[in-house]
């Protein structure tokens, strides 16, 4: 794993000056943890599949400006959880819509459940866009166990910083932690 | 997790990865845009100052685009270009070039400018320890960047240019064979 992260490193960087034989590589390194990620987030297939079409995208257009001296999963996986927030808000207006227009989507379990997972998600996603990419890197590196950028103490520090603020946020955006 | 044409995606990313590439260097180049356009602004021949401008933002942007080392050469390249660039603009404000010849200020300013860039794209070479791949596009756009101001003389004043640096990348070039 870490061997892998630290491959990741590497050929990232090399991405980044423009050595393009490394980019299946990279590809192929990423696109299991992206997969991951957008699953976890939005818990719809669909929904995770088109985001991390545009996620994989996003990352490999922005790869030019990597900054070879931050560990490149958790920076990648930050652009995903963006993509994943857009696609989550996006649901959300979608659903709105068809709310206005009386329809309602089918649902194979209880829908009651359903809605308020979808809704704490897409609350928590919102949040999460709320923060600087330093603390969604490390949210997102303590949730979904990806290689933080730091470690030890600069990590606790970090992850006590980006909490509080990720509440501040949830706070301020809908009145209640 | 629905079907996903990974190969379809893996294309798209590699798109999207040249095209990031190419909007930054279309970014990069937009400073040299700026100084081929005050350079025009200020030079008797602004045709041929603007000419040698466009091969100097295509062969930047390119390299830039390309990457690797190559484009360590960009900005070293261009900023020793602005040498004799400067010397040869300001040279032909002190006194009217022609056809018929202002060789005495114009060339000797082109000749003086390409001995400094030449010294200076051969140090930063040493210094980076960077090889062929540094020395030929950083050379280039030296003399491309120069030439937008020593073009003011025909083309005798980018010979001057070109015989200055070439005397200039010398002690550099016997120091890196000597060890």
């Amino acid at each position: 794993m870490t061997a892998s992260r630290h491959e990741l490193d590497v050929l990232m960087a090399r991405l980044a000056a423009g050595d393009r034989a490394v980019f299946g590589r990279v590809f192929d390194l990423l696109f299991p943890s992206v997969q991951r990620l957008c699953l976890g987030l939005l818990k719809n297939e669909a929904d995770a599949a088109d985001a991390l079409q545009d996620a994989m995208q996003k990352i490999f257009e922005r790869a030019s400006q990597y900054d070879p001296e931050r560990p490149a999963m958790p920076w990648a996986l930050a652009i995903a959880a963006w993509e994943c927030r857009t696609h989550a808000r996006r649901r959300m207006r979608r659903r709105e819509v068809s709310e206005e227009a009386g329809f309602e989507p089918p649902v194979t379990f209880d829908p009651e459940e359903g809605h308020v997972r979808r809704d704490l998600v897409e609350a928590a996603l919102a949040a999460l866009g709320e923060l600087s990419e330093t603390d969604r890197e490390t949210l997102v590196a303590t949730y979904w166990e990806e290689a933080a950028p730091v470690s030890g103490a600069t990590l606790r520090k970090r992850r006590e910083r980006a909490l509080a603020r990720l509440r501040g946020a949830f706070r301020r955006l809908y009145g209640l932690d | 997790m629905a079907s996903i044409d990974v190969v379809g995606l893996r294309k798209r990313a590699r798109f999207a990865y040249e095209l990031g590439r190419l909007r930054l260097s279309i970014l990069g180049v937009v400073p040299v845009l700026l100084v081929v356009l005050a350079a025009a602004s200020v030079a008797n021949r602004p045709a041929s100052t603007l000419a040698f401008g466009a091969a100097t933002i295509l062969a930047g942007g390119a390299l830039l685009w390309y990457g690797r080392e190559p484009r360590k050469a960009v900005f070293p390249g261009i900023a020793a270009g602005l040498v004799p660039l400067v010397l040869s603009l300001c040279a032909g404000r002190v006194h009217t070039c022609g056809v018929n010849g202002c060789g005495t200020l114009c060339v000797p300013a082109c000749a003086l400018g390409g001995v400094v860039a030449g010294l200076a794209v051969a140090r930063v070479a040493a210094r980076r320890g960077l090889g062929l791949w540094f020395f030929i596009p950083a050379s280039a756009l030296c003399l491309l960047t120069g030439a937008m101001g020593c073009a003011c003389l025909g083309y005798s004043g980018v010979v001057g240019l070109v015989v200055g640096f070439g005397a200039g990348l010398v002690p550099g070039l016997v120091r890196r064979a000597v060890g």
